[in-house]
């Protein structure tokens, strides 16, 4: 039998191109991203060329030679037509007229010499200091912070001014505003002190929040197990609040209670502790409360797949351990945590994921801070390439932020896939087919 | 130990399961708590083993009233239908935990152990996990784990019911051994006659939440009080019918009930009728014979009377083991 059938794949297409696109694309463009130096200086699309005092400065730090450096900051003064034609306007063409019958085409290298073939003029010199200087200031011809939006016009430029040919390629590889593949970025992130310490916060961060979720899930899951069952569903039903709460809103709530003026310094005044923001207090208050805010809304998920895992405990089990003597606490540790040992794992799994790269509520309560102190890595990512607080959003090194979490997330995911047997579950139907 | 249970009620929400229930089980007995499903056999058994609250009524263990004592202190042993086995452990961690959450040292702990494996047989098995045993093992476990902790009672929640019919057999007499063995005062709870009949000293039939009869196996079958006792013991079934079919007419008896083994050519030859149903069971045949009223009588006779389907047969009934019944359904 056939086994491609267009109709189906037809019927499927809507879900490829959702995949395609919003799955699949952001992986390629964070790979892609990764290996540029696209930032807002550069933009997205081409670029000019273009040498700036800061390209200098560069340029500088990258060894090129003195009197290269100088030559292309002073520039030069050259009459040619356009000269001419602004010092007409300037003064009269009679001026412009005499400086070209001496002097069209010359060149000078210092502003001085400039300065004196406009004093020299015999009919028309021009005597005041100020005209002058203004007057010299029409023939500079400098290659600095001039815009050239051709390679070649700007390497004409550049040769203009006497730089060495060899130094040529250097120059104006530097003076490219647009954006160029690199490694750079993998290089930088490697070489930064603060990657070390985004890994460590990301590291304390999922270890903290993930051992809260579990926990605080499974505690919630056992106790409301034993609980009646209305009384169970209610208190199941209050604790996920949170998850179907909009997160901003949610987070607000916190900021409310920790806020100097909110609910927890209120409380403490009354006990004669003066006001602070428990959130951002110190960088323990932000850990605190950065793990709670996550731990409070993860919780509820390992909450219901614990609970339901217990409830498939058959019950008949669960009598068995009370005849045979179990307390409530031997019950529960040696009878239904250990059976829920594949649930633990899955979500242990499975929120090591959603952790790694979920930054919402840290960016919402802490941003980060106080200082960088809860800057995660994802955190870090978005931060560099979409709300960098210098203005410059480097989309190259974010991307490489973000690549590594993807690197990460794939490798995860692939032992995951090899803990659960995953190819044995998808690939056994329970019906033929 | 002597179980009395007193005027026992249990409700679940508004529906009274069962009411005012008395049953009291002699030390070293085993008794069997038979009846249909949903007769309420079931919820006595985990009323006596505190799964479920005790609403009224008492519960004495050996004299002491253990009525609200939670299941943890009454130390009875439990063999669930499904044996209720822990799969995350080994045959050998199953048996010993009603020891390990009483804590009792490591040494004596696997000594019970060993000594209960080879009770029932299983002490090859040890170090396997539940999954990894036949349904016959699993119940040899069950057992283990009941017994080890050496309790004042063994219930028994239809241990045979998950069973092949060739391992109930085996199981049906592996238990009784056991029970014997121990001295251990048992309850059995079953839908089976055949096994209430076989294994146990005393049967209780319920229906409808009531205990109907509490007697001996024979007695039972010999002199049931009611018909419905009269229908449910005996395999296969009792055959009622009224008078005239038997050519019999007394004042107050509204049917009379015939034994298959008491209607044969043995008994004279003073009914006939037509054969409507034959059954081949080896060393018997069973027969249904349609007599001229359009009442049904079985016969269970001994293989080989070459007779068929269709037949007519001129058969004749007991007289002194017939039954008879008003119309209360009470035996007279």
């Amino acid at each position: 039998m056939r086994r491609i059938n267009w109709l189906g794949l037809a019927f499927l297409s809507p879900a490829l191109v959702m995949v395609t696109l919003f799955f699949l694309l952001p992986v390629v463009l964070t790979g892609f991203f990764a290996f540029t130096n696209m930032s807002t200086a550069t933009g997205v699309m081409g670029g000019d060329y273009l040498l700036n005092t800061s390209t200098l400065r560069a340029l500088a730090d990258q060894g090129l030679p003195k009197e290269t450096l100088a030559k292309l900051e002073a520039g030069g003064y050259r009459v040619d037509e356009a000269g001419l034609a602004a010092l007409a306007a300037a003064t009269s063409p009679a001026t412009a007229d005499e400086l070209a019958q001496l002097h069209a085409g010359a060149e000078f290298s210092d502003r001085r010499d400039m300065e004196r073939a406009l004093k020299d003029l015999r009919a028309n010199a021009i005597r005041n200091t100020r005209d002058r200087k203004a007057a010299t200031e029409l023939f500079k011809r400098s290659i600095l912070n001039e815009r050239f939006s051709e390679e070649a016009a700007f390497r004409a430029a550049l040769s203009e001014t006497g730089t060495r040919p060899e130094l040529s390629d250097q120059i104006t590889e530097a003076a490219f505003t647009g954006w160029v593949w690199t490694t750079d970025n993998v290089k930088l992130l490697f070489a930064l002190p603060s990657t070390l310490r985004y890994a460590a916060n990301t590291l304390l961060y999922v270890t903290l929040t993930l051992a809260f979720n579990v926990g605080f899930g499974l505690f919630l899951a056992i106790t409301t197990f034993y609980l009646p069952k209305g009384q169970g569903a209610l208190f199941r039903a209050i604790w996920f609040l949170p998850r179907i709460l909009p997160p901003v809103l949610y987070v607000l709530m916190w900021r409310w209670f920790t806020w100097d003026t909110g609910f927890l310094s209120t409380v403490s005044g009354y006990l004669g502790m003066s006001p602070k923001n428990w959130m951002l207090d110190t960088s323990y208050h932000a850990w605190t409360a950065v793990v709670l805010i996550n731990g409070f809304v993860g919780a509820s998920m390992g909450m219901i797949i614990f609970s339901s895992a217990i409830r498939a405990i058959p019950t008949s089990m669960l009598h068995a351990s009370e005849v045979d003597g179990a307390s409530r606490w031997q019950q529960v540790r040696w009878i239904i945590v250990p059976q829920l040992a594949w649930p633990i794992l899955f979500i242990t799994c499975y929120q090591t994921l959603s952790l790694l790269t979920s930054f919402e509520y840290i960016l919402l309560a802490t941003d980060g801070g106080p200082g960088r102190s809860t800057e995660v890595w994802s955190l870090a990512a978005y931060h560099t390439a979409l709300s960098n607080y210098g203005g410059n959003l480097e989309y190259g090194l974010g991307a490489s932020f973000a690549l590594v979490l993807v690197v990460i997330g794939i490798g995860a995911s692939l032992i995951y896939f090899r803990l659960f047997n995953f190819k044995r579950l998808i690939t056994k139907p329970l019906i033929e087919g | 130990m002597q179980l009395d249970l007193i005027n026992f009620t249990k409700r679940f929400g508004d529906t009274t399961v069962i009411e005012n229930m008395s049953l009291s089980v002699h030390s070293g007995e085993m008794i069997a708590l038979l009846g249909p499903s949903g007769c309420g056999k079931s919820t006595t058994l985990f009323a006596i083993c505190g799964i479920h609250r005790i609403d009224e009524g008492q519960l004495m263990f050996g004299g002491k009233d253990v009525a609200h004592l939670p299941s943890q202190a009454r130390n009875v042993g439990v063999v669930f239908q499904n044996y209720a086995l822990y799969p995350h452990m080994t045959v050998a961690e199953n048996i010993v935990f009603p020891l390990k959450v009483q804590k009792m040292n490591r040494t004596d702990r696997e000594a019970m152990v060993r000594k209960y494996a080879e009770l029932v047989r299983i002490d090859a098995l040890l170090d396997r996990r539940p999954a990894q045993l036949s349904g016959g093992q699993q119940q040899r476990v069950a057992l283990a784990r009941a017994l080890v902790r050496q309790p004042d009672f063994l219930l028994l929640d239809e241990p045979l019911a998950n069973l092949d019919a060739k391992l109930r057999l085996e199981m049906r007499s592996e238990i009784r051994r056991l029970q014997q063995e121990t001295g251990l005062t048992a309850i059995l709870v079953t839908h089976d006659q055949v096994e209430a009949m076989s294994m146990c000293d005393r049967i209780a039939l319920m229906n409808g939440g009531r205990i109907v009869q509490y007697d001996t196996p024979t007695a039972m079958y010999e002199r049931p009080e009611t018909a419905f006792v009269a229908g449910f013991l005996g395999n296969p079934p009792i055959s009622f019918l009224s008078g005239s079919g038997l050519g019999l007419s007394e004042a107050q008896v509204a049917q009379y009930g015939v034994r298959p083994e008491s209607f044969g050519p043995q008994f004279g030859s003073t009914l006939s009728g037509r054969v409507t149903f034959v059954e081949t069971q080896g060393r018997e045949d069973l027969f249904d014979v349609r007599l001229t009223t359009g009442e049904i009588l079985r016969s269970i006779q001994p293989a080989g009377s070459g007779i068929r389907l269709a037949d007519t047969v001129n058969w004749g009934v007991a007289h002194d083991k017939l039954l008879r019944f008003d119309q209360n359904g009470q035996r007279i």
